[in-house]
Formats: structure tokens, C-alpha cells, sequence
């Protein structure tokens, strides 16, 4: 399934939403879209991944890049795949981002 | 499962999962596995079309066949592309994953996803083109094997 994204700006927040497949093929689109995003400055980066349905190390790389790029980024991933968290996990990338159930970071923080 | 030829660019990635997830799925293993299985040859079929094509300055296809047999399900991918032995790459240290992000190297994630999902990944290089093979052992074929097992 093509990958499909849509982000926006509120305050501080960033928000990125992803749905389909984030491949070598369609990663770098996604890179320039976050670093568009990063021009602005944001202290949270919150992706939305709930209709993510897969995810190769071209995603991880982003992650990479996005927290390289701004070291203070706090970057929250909504609703993963099992899938998803697994590959997360693997790599040790489960510690370095914060995987919620809610896109309502602040209520899912305090939750 | 009959082979399955794409030109060795990245836009064909998404026909390439296909065609290992219909395999995986016609040999009977679970979502997870099939997932798995569609990210191993991912990862590889990307490093192919990205270093052992591009980066090199060639073109090429990229044919894929499924195999099932009593003990073993292989998916066998073949390029023609600069030859590299993904077993002779070095693999993120332990230590490495528990690194902070911004600290993380950025390569050799996507071959150790591949050898995750699989339980051999064989790789030769011949005048004939380079092979990869994706080895995954049937549960009653380990069961078969393990010490324990009686009879």
C-alpha cells in the first residue's frame, strides 16, 4: 500500500501522520517532510502510526535523523502495529521514543 | 511458488513483499512470520538496489523464487549487482541499541532485521549472478531434530 502522510504545527507540537508502508522507496519523502517540520523548531514530534502497516530500518533511520538533528526532540509514536513495536524493540529504538495510545499526549502522560 | 522478476529499483519494494508474503502465506506461517519474513528480503533487496546497483553504477533485475519443501521454506533472491556478503557485515553491538538515538550509527540495522527473521541467510556470489537464500526451518523439522524429542 503507497505510504500517505499528512503533517501540521500546533505551538511546539508537530504532529506527522503515516499510513500505508514506509519502505526504502518512500522513506525519503518522509525525511523531508521532517525536516520541514524541524524547521519550525518543535519540542514534540507526535506520529501518528496507527495505519503504518509496515515499517523498514529506512524508518528507523528517520529517527535517527530527526533526534541528530534536533537532540532535544521528544518523539511520540501513537498506536503502532505489534509489528511495528516489535521492530522497535529489536533495535533498541522502544527506549528512545515514547509509544502511546493516545494522540493526546498530555493525557496520555499523565495516564 | 513460480519466480518472479522486478527490475532492481526501489519502487519495486512493494511488489517484492507481495510476492514473499503470498509465498509465506501459502506455506502456512503466521502474520508475524510473514511480516518478518516480507521486512528480511526488504532490507536486502533494498541494499541491492541501493549498493550493489545504483551505488555502482549498474542496472539489473532482481528475480525472487519460493521454495517449500518437508523441512524448509527458502525464499532464493538473485541480482547481478556489485557483490556484498551481508554475513560479513559487522552487527550492532549489544551496547549499541541501548544508545541514545541521536548516538546511533546509522547503518547495519536493516541487515540485522534480516537475520532476525530468519533462521540461516546464506549468500554466494558466482560468475552467474549473487544468491541470496532466506532459510526458515518448519516447526516440525526442528522438532524433529531437537535433542529432547522421543519418539
Amino acid at each position: 500500500m503507497p505510504l500517505a502522510m499528512n503533517s501540521s504545527l500546533e505551538g511546539k507540537t508537530a504532529r506527522l501522520e503515516l499510513s500505508g508502508e514506509l519502505d526504502g522507496n518512500s522513506a525519503p519523502s518522509v525525511r523531508q517532510e521532517v525536516e520541514k517540520i524541524l524547521g519550525a523548531s518543535p519540542d514534540r514530534l507526535v506520529m501518528v502510526v496507527d495505519r503504518l502497516t509496515f515499517m523498514a530500518s529506512a524508518g528507523l533511520r528517520i529517527l535517527i535523523f530527526a533526534k541528530q538533528r534536533q537532540p532535544g526532540l521528544k518523539i511520540y509514536m501513537v498506536q503502532p502495529q505489534p509489528t511495528i513495536v516489535d521492530t522497535l524493540k529489536k533495535t533498541g529504538f522502544y527506549d528512545g521514543v515514547y509509544v502511546v495510545d493516545s494522540e493526546d499526549i498530555d493525557k496520555a502522560a499523565a495516564g | 511458488m513460480d519466480e518472479q522478476t522486478f527490475p532492481g529499483t526501489l519502487d519495486s519494494l512493494e511488489g517484492v513483499r507481495d510476492y514473499v508474503a503470498r509465498a509465506a502465506g501459502q506455506a502456512g506461517f503466521d502474520r508475524g512470520k510473514i511480516y518478518n519474513l516480507c521486512l528480511a528480503v526488504d532490507e536486502i533487496v533494498t541494499n541491492i538496489v541501493l549498493h550493489g546497483y545504483e551505488e555502482a553504477g549498474l542496472s539489473g533485475d532482481i528475480t525472487l523464487r519460493a521454495d517449500l519443501d518437508a523441512d524448509e521454506f527458502v525464499i532464493r533472491v538473485e541480482d547481478h549487482g556489485k557483490p556484498y556478503d551481508p554475513n560479513a557485515h559487522r552487527m550492532p553491538h549489544p551496547d549499541d541499541l541501548s544508545l541514545p538515538l541521536e548516538d546511533r550509527a546509522i547503518g547495519g540495522l536493516g541487515i540485522m532485521l534480516a537475520m532476525d527473521a530468519v533462521d540461516d541467510l546464506q549468500y554466494d556470489a558466482t560468475a552467474a549472478g549473487n544468491v541470496h537464500r532466506f532459510i526458515v526451518k518448519l516447526p516440525h523439522a526442528n522438532a524433529a531434530t531437537s535433542p529432547g524429542r522421543q519418539s
